[in-house]
């Protein structure tokens, strides 16, 4: 790992005006992902900005029409939330299907949304709970449905300095299930993810792994199978992940009609 | 007896679980400073320059050096490889130049800087083209990239073929295994001011590394002393010298400091001497009534870019081809091949999981076409007790039948699942292993001295090397049996080095148990009728305590001490030019029973149970016997269902953990043990090795289940969901 500056800032305008010196400045959550890329020399950084000591950026609450999800909450405090199990018993299944108990613990539902992996566990559940991320930058604040939120592998719809505030989800309960197919039952990251969840009358449908970004389609077979553009990789072939993705959505849209 | 077949706890789990065992990564020495490698980025090419102007400009920096500045030695297996390359390439990875600096963050630093030239030349990845005409040539000197073609032959083997009754065949391919050690590679040199070298080096062969380091350095090895720290796993990757420890050692030379080199995860993928790809031609024929005829192998090796270990695997699975069942009819050749890519080398079980897969699929498959049950096949045509094979081996203890007979009456057919999609099964695959040394090396001998000391305390110095597997609390056990005294008085030295020590050939082939037990075992007898001397000629009382009668021999006029040194050599022979002998001196069964559960769908398959049952000739300490066979099913569940080396042109594409992928605890299943005690007439209190054999019979034991659950035959390691899926849709 190449040396680095580190900052610890209190305020969101601390962290903006770190974010703004030149260089490479990038954002630290559980680290889990950044620490990772430091360490194999996959990026080079002048300086990490720690977020942990930004208060009203971790916790989940109900607030009006909205439930807050901080970005800073770790995936363990997400499942524990009564709230969240209440009403979305679907993130606490995919929490369960992520990492392992250390990375749980350290990481965060902000970080994983913010490093934009295609394979992204969090992102297929929140797609169907039609989340939206708040984001605040030097510049102020707006609001990013999360469907236009991922842009490609890595990218997102943050501007150069934004910092993710708030992942914003719609009140309403839904049923649903996620499954994440991979080899090995536990600390591996998806090939082919699917959840599928029925708020009310409507059933929403998401997809991981298969496609540049996490994507939302209309909840059938055909659909998925028309927008998925899986690529060959070290993982798995595409024609086998196309494959999986015509088993894995019929038995998804088959639990929850059930 | 009171300390063997006691479930003792290792005596280094306290120190390992808090953290205090000492490992190369937490030693340091004053003044150390730290190396770091560049290595080629090109698979196969000819060195045009390598300029290090730019290395020496980092702050810190104390040495850089390249081919030119090192001695010009040729060493290894096949005297194919040299610590640094001055003029060719041959694989991603290969050195080229070498930094020690105070910290890694400035040699790696350095590393970078440092420009080099490589004009690339066509590379070579796979075996079949390495040796077709044409191939681009690794080493021109051997004028053709075949390393060795080994044979073997015994019985009529057209005839067999001929008269057979079914006849099953087919071509198997096995993956690279990586070691995967918790602790990666790594070394620390040091010399004095008369010029000897210490080498605090992990490696599972000191004396042997004396011999050939010093050779790679162009010194004594009379000046040379290894030490080993507390080793963090090998399996068979420290069973060599590697450059590393070679270029760690021309470092603290160069600078007059001693230096380390720790290799990163990332490195340790790159370098590690992996499991060699192999690729099995087997056919086997039976007659109507499940009698063995004859067994036909052809067999293709990977060497990797220079010659290590992987190159011995042949002469490993000969000993099983030629000596597993009755099988009247045998003819074998192998070829160990060079190509562009990482050297192989040792790892557990050498070549007996990649034979095995093959003839215990078709042992499989020819049982279900004669209709019978596969474990009667087995036994039908199952080694006995007090035989000689064609191949020379001389069986004594054996416990064949009973491993059978275990899993037999463990491994029941599962209920049929609930889901269409979903299809269970079982299947058996059995185990034949060396179980009392190997001798591969012209000594398969250890060395071994305890002395008793005026407190009672009992030193057991033994030239064996613990990697994780319990040697240290196996010996204890032993010497404290042997000399009626309690474990918890036993010390055994493991941070001795080689001028303490006595010599032992290295820890591989299951033999340490065995074979440095033997030699504790002697030793304690020896020092024990020392003691039992001293207290007939002393007149003392038959319950004076042992400390009582040490002290009386030890202080008086004409004194003694109580030690007492052996060395052991088993009586075994090496193999002659045709393969035929009696390597071992004693072998071993295993055999294993898995269930299965098959998605039809998705290609996944659920390993729900293992049974494995070893004849062990006695567990000297049971606990352990069952940690090493779970530790191997584990290690063959991963190799069977998970693990492989992906290369594109020469690099690997999954050299890191998250798709590298090792069983973790979820995808383990429940293991039974089953330990069968045959008392091998041999072994240390009836003992024979238990190390490699568990993993070698779980993967065509899973293979064998998912063909009893699905009808399809999996012929190709590892069985990941979409190579299961592919079969199942017959290969599309
Ligand atoms: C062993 C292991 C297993 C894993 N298993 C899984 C798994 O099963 N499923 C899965 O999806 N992932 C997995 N991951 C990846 C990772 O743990 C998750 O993506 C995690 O949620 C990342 O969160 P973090 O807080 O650690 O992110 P960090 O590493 O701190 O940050 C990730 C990226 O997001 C940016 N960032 C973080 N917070 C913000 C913010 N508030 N605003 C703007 N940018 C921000 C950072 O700058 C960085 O680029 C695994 C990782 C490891 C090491």
């Amino acid at each position: 790992m190449r040396a680095f500056a580190y900052e610890e800032p209190r305020t969101l305008a601390e962290a903006g005006a770190l974010m703004a010196r030149p260089g490479r400045n990038q954002l630290l959550a559980g680290g889990t992902d950044l620490l990772v890329r430091l360490k194999r020399r996959e990026w080079t950084v002048d300086t990490v900005i720690n977020l942990k000591r930004i208060a009203g950026l971790r916790g989940v609450e109900a607030r009006g029409d909205h439930v807050f999800v901080g970005p800073l909450t770790t995936l363990d405090e997400l499942a524990a939330s009564e709230l969240v199990a209440k009403r979305w018993p679907i993130l606490v299944e995919t929490v369960h299907e992520m990492g392992s108990p250390q990375v749980r613990a350290m990481s965060t539902a902000g970080g994983n949304l913010c490093n934009a992996s295609p394979a992204a566990d969090l992102a297929p559940p929140l797609l169907c709970l039609d989340a939206t991320m708040k984001v605040w930058g030097l510049r102020g604040e707006r609001h990013v449905p999360l469907r236009e939120f991922f842009l490609g592998p890595g990218k997102t719809a943050l501007e150069p300095g934004e910092i993710l505030t708030e992942i914003r989800i719609p009140p309403a309960l839904a049923k649903g299930c996620f499954i994440k197919f991979c080899t090995r039952r536990a600390m591996d990251l998806a090939f082919v993810s699917v959840a599928c969840a029925a708020v009310g009358k409507d059933v929403r449908l998401a997809l991981g792994a298969v496609a540049p970004t996490p994507i939302r389609v209309l909840p059938s077979v055909e659909e998925a199978m028309k927008r998925c553009a899986p690529i060959d990789d070290v993982r798995a072939s595409a024609e086998y992940r196309r494959e999986m993705v015509r088993v894995l959505v019929r038995r998804a849209l088959a639990r929850v009609a059930s | 007896m009171k300390s063997v077949g006691q479930r003792v706890p290792k005596l280094d789990a306290a120190d390992k679980a808090t953290g205090k065992s000492r490992y190369v990564q937490d030693l340091r020495l004053p003044g150390m400073l730290e190396a770091k490698i560049l290595r080629s980025q090109v698979p196969h090419g000819r060195i045009v320059s390598i300029d290090v102007t730019e290395a020496w400009k980092v702050p810190g920096v104390r040495a850089v050096l390249t081919a030119k500045d090192i001695p010009a030695k040729v060493w290894g297996y096949s005297k194919d490889q040299v610590a640094l390359k001055g003029d060719r390439v041959r694989r991603i990875g290969d050195e080229l130049a070498a930094v020690a600096a105070p910290d890694i963050e400035a040699a790696t630093e350095a590393c970078e800087r440092i420009k080099v030239v490589i004009e690339p030349l066509p590379a070579v990845y796979g075996m079949e083209a390495a040796l077709a005409p044409g191939a681009p040539l690794l080493h021109a000197a051997r004028g053709s990239n075949l390393v060795q073609t080994h044979l073997y032959e015994h019985g009529r083997i057209e005839e067999a073929f001929s008269k057979a009754a079914k006849i099953v065949e087919g071509t198997f391919v096995l993956p690279a295994q990586q070691h995967g050690c918790l602790g990666p590679a790594g070394a620390i040199a040091e010399w004095d001011a008369n010029g000897r070298l210490t080498m605090h080096d992990p490696t599972q062969i000191p004396f042997l590394v004396q011999r050939d380091l010093a050779e790679a350095l162009d010194i004594s090895p009379a000046d040379l002393r290894i030490v080993q720290p507390c080793i963090g796993g090998a399996f068979g990757a420290r069973l060599d010298l590697y450059p590393h420890e070679a270029i760690v050692a021309l470092l603290a030379k160069k600078t007059g400091t001693p230096v380390r080199i720790l290799f990163s995860r990332d490195e340790d993928f790159q370098t590690d001497p992996v499991r060699p790809r192999t690729i099995v031609r087997l056919r086997t024929a039976a007659a109507a009534d499940g009698t063995l005829l004859g067994r036909d192998a052809d067999i293709l090796v990977d060497c990797g870019a220079y010659v290590s270990w992987g190159a011995m695997t042949p002469v490993v699975m000969v000993n099983t081809f030629g000596n597993f069942y009755h099988c009247p009819a045998a003819r074998y050749r192998a070829r160990t091949v060079c190509t562009n890519t990482q050297p192989t080398g040792a790892f557990r079980g050498f070549g007996n999981p990649e034979l095995l897969f093959p003839m215990e699929t078709q042992m499989d498959e020819l049982a279900r076409a004669l209709k019978m049950d596969p474990i009667d096949f087995r036994l039908k045509n199952a080694n006995r007790a007090e035989e000689t094979t064609p191949a020379g081996g001389h069986i004594t203890s054996c416990g064949f039948k009973e491993v059978l007979e275990a899993v037999r009456t463990r491994l029941k057919r599962p209920a049929a699942p609930a889901a269409p999609h979903l299809k269970r099964g079982i299947g058996v695959a059995a185990v034949f292993h060396v179980g009392g040394g190997a001798r591969i090396y012209r000594s398969d001998g250890c060395g071994a001295t305890v002395k008793v000391d005026d407190f009672g305390k009992v030193v057991v110095v033994v030239g064996a090397t613990d990697i994780g597997q319990g040697m240290e609390t196996a010996m204890a056990q032993i010497a404290a049996e042997e000399l009626g005294v309690d474990v918890s008085m036993v010390r055994v030295a493991t941070q001795a080095d080689t001028d303490i020590r006595l010599w032992d050939v290295g820890v591989h082939a299951s033999r340490t148990t065995f074979i440095a037990g033997n030699a504790v075992r002697l030793a304690a007898k020896e020092a024990r009728k020392q003691i039992e001397d001293a207290r007939a000629a002393l007149k003392l009382p038959a319950d004076a305590p042992l400390d009582k009668v040490v002290r009386a021999e030890h202080f008086r006029q004409k004194g003694r001490l109580i030690t007492a040194s052996v060395f052991y050599d088993p009586p075994t022979s090496m193999v002659d030019k045709a393969n035929h002998g009696n390597v071992s001196a004693a072998y071993t069964w295993g055999c294993h029973g898995a269930e299965v559960e098959v998605d039809t769908e998705t290609g996944q398959v659920v390993v729900k149970r293992i049974v494995a049952a070893h004849d062990i000739g006695r567990a000297i300490n049971p606990m352990h016997a069952e940690g090493q066979v779970e530790g191997g099913v584990i290690q063959g569940l991963g190799y069977a269902m998970f693990e492989e080396c992906v290369l594109k042109d020469g690099r690997m594409q999954n050299g890191y953990f998250l798709d590298y992928r090792m069983p973790g605890i979820r995808d383990i299943p429940e293991i039974e043990t089953v330990l069968v005690e045959t008392n091998d007439p041999e072994g240390p209190f009836g003992a024979k090795g238990i190390g490699e054999p568990p993993i070698v019979p779980i993967g065509p034991a899973i293979a064998n289940a998912i063909a009893d659950a699905t009808g399809v035959r999996m012929r190709e390691f590892p069985m990941t969901p979409e190579r299961v899926w592919r079969a199942l849709r017959g290969n599309r």
